[in-house]
């Protein structure tokens, strides 16, 4: 029995270690065998190819880092005919396509199309990145549309419904309640929190656009607390994110209710974040003659 | 393709050229190997097991001897500095190499002009330019701190070499000699100033830019920059589709 096996609503995972979309591509390949990763999960792609936000995008901060890459990507067709094969073809574990849209009906029209590729393992709604308007997160704040969302989606697919959250809202678990009645079957959380930062001298922006997001450890008691509101308001699983580097994060926010973590930041501080929290996990778990299973949703509260 | 080698390594040599700059040097044989002018490390000085995570910084090839790689460092941020305070035997993450290179004629006179630390990239390209090419290496600064052996050198305040911007020495070639290509680094307004010298004189130009990176391996889109035709661009990684570009695909007016 492999003690990092997990369960993601309809996926069955050989661990629980996935990667947050945009963080990560087969260029990582270069660093080690990308079947050890429990799930694969694609950048966001948009209907039509999306040029992105002018630079800079980047900019480390004490204790994470600000992006503004504003969901850049080749679009749904040259995915469908160029990457999504690719992918396949390197790839025997689950593949999660990320998509996000303007409005509901180009959602389906992308999940049709998706469908009808049969390469595709899950799908993970994006109604929650902080670096477009129209998309994104202007449709995960609104519990009501987020509920319509999925239920106007649930009916094309047989596959994983994945609803990715977004923490700059103010109740979370209200929204993860709406997508688990729309019919999704699992919430990954938290997309990046909106972020600013400024040179003291002039006051400039050191990101184009100003507000964008904000990743890495500064953000990972904030995602570890939406996880565990979470978990405490829904039946679905949780797919963790925010701030997780290392395997001791990510048993946190299995003990907070994550049935699986994904690494985002970490594979930019660490090309082989994923294999390094692989095998924390497993020395772990050996150690203290564990199954994974037996730590989701353990955290103790004492008061 | 070629993949990128991610290895700890111990320093081997350290040297402060300058207060600011210091030439860092580690051994790797496979890197070494693979290493060609223009391409970049992802480099970080080993972190404290209690400190919090930091980013690779980005710094360009600056010499190979043997299999040892030598790397010129400017101090502008936090890891930077952290680096050039770096003592032999230390532990260095590298991620390298990474980024296209340099393409290098097999005969007439190429232009080197950087500014600043813009100079170590065009060091190791000066070094693989094959005997058949003729080439002069305008190199310029603030003040003398920023300059290093070259042709032709100028500071701002004239602490060193000619006074004023090294884009007027570019300018003094040009009208004096026939050149056949330019191969330029530094900072941005100087590379648009030589883009806009090598339109008005119709010579080739090849720039390698610098950017904010996070991954350095393509994945993140962070350090794009607008490259095409003017009304046909696209953001392009600088990490993977660059860092050399062609001098007219820049889209410099919107930089």
């Amino acid at each position: 029995m492999n003690r990092l096996s997990t369960q993601l609503g309809k996926l069955n995972l050989q661990n629980p270690v996935t990667v947050a979309s945009g963080t990560f591509g087969t260029e990582y390949s270069a660093f080690y065998d990308l079947n050890i990763l429990g799930a694969y999960v694609s950048k966001t792609i948009t209907p039509e190819p999306k040029i992105g936000n002018p630079p800079p995008r980047l900019y480390e901060t004490q204790a994470g880092m600000l992006n503004s890459i504003g969901l850049q990507n080749p679009g749904l067709n040259a995915f469908i005919n160029e990457n999504l094969p690719e992918l396949k073809a390197q790839l025997s574990v689950p593949i999660i396509v990320s998509i996000s849209a303007e409005s509901t009906n180009l959602f389906a029209m992308m999940i049709r199309h998706l469908e009808a590729t049969r390469m595709v393992d899950a799908y993970e709604l994006n109604v929650s990145c902080p670096n477009v308007e129209n998309e994104g997160i202007a449709f995960g704040q609104d519990p009501y549309v987020v509920m319509r969302l999925i239920s106007e989606l649930r009916p094309l697919t047989d596959k994983e419904l994945i609803v990715k959250l977004s923490p700059n809202v103010t109740d979370i678990a209200k929204i993860a309640k709406a997508a688990e009645s729309g019919g999704a079957d699992s919430i990954a959380l938290i997309n990046t929190l909106f972020g600013m930062a400024l040179d003291y001298q002039t006051g400039k922006s050191f990101i184009a656009k100003g507000i964008c997001g904000y990743s890495g450890p500064a953000i990972k008691p904030i995602a570890l607390a939406n996880t565990w509101k979470v978990s405490q308001a829904v039946k679905i699983p949780i797919l963790a994110m925010g701030g997780i580097i290392t395997w001791q994060d990510a048993l946190e926010f299995f003990y907070a209710g994550a049935s699986a973590i994904a690494l985002g930041t970490a594979n930019f501080y660490n090309p082989k974040a994923v294999p390094d929290c692989l095998e924390g996990l497993n020395d772990f778990l050996e150690k203290h003659d564990l199954d994974l299973c037996d730590l989701i949703g353990k955290a103790l509260i004492p008061a | 393709m070629r993949n990128p080698i991610h290895r700890t390594v111990r320093l081997e040599s350290i040297d402060r050229i300058r207060s600011d700059y210091a030439i860092i040097s580690f051994r790797s044989e496979e890197m070494a190997g693979l290493s060609l002018p223009g391409n970049f490390f992802e480099v970080r000085a080993m972190q404290g097991l209690a400190a919090l995570p930091r980013l690779f910084k980005p710094i360009s090839l600056y010499n190979i001897e043997g299999s040892s790689i030598k790397l010129m460092i400017k101090s502008f941020g936090i890891e930077t500095r952290k680096l050039i305070h770096m003592r032999p035997g230390d532990s260095l993450e590298v991620i390298g190499p990474l980024g296209n290179s340099f393409e290098i004629p097999e005969r007439g006179m190429i232009a080197l002009i950087s500014g600043g630390i813009g100079y170590p990239p065009l060091f190791y390209l000066r070094k693989k330019i094959p005997s058949t090419c003729f080439s002069t290496w305008i190199h310029g600064g603030k003040h003398t701190e920023d300059i290093f052996p070259c042709d032709d050198a100028w500071t701002e305040d004239g602490s060193a070499g000619n006074k004023g911007l090294a884009t007027q020495g570019l300018v003094n070639l040009i009208q004096n000699e026939r050149i056949d290509m330019v191969c330029a680094c530094g900072p941005t307004p100087m590379l648009k100033a030589v883009a806009e010298i090598c339109r008005r004189y119709d010579i080739a130009l090849q720039v390698s830019m610098e950017a904010y990176m996070a991954c350095g391996v393509g994945v993140c889109h962070g350090c794009s920059i607008p490259i095409g035709k003017m009304s046909n661009w696209v953001y392009k990684r600088v990490c993977k589709d660059g860092a050399v570009f062609p001098g007219d695909q820049v889209r410099w007016e919107l930089i």
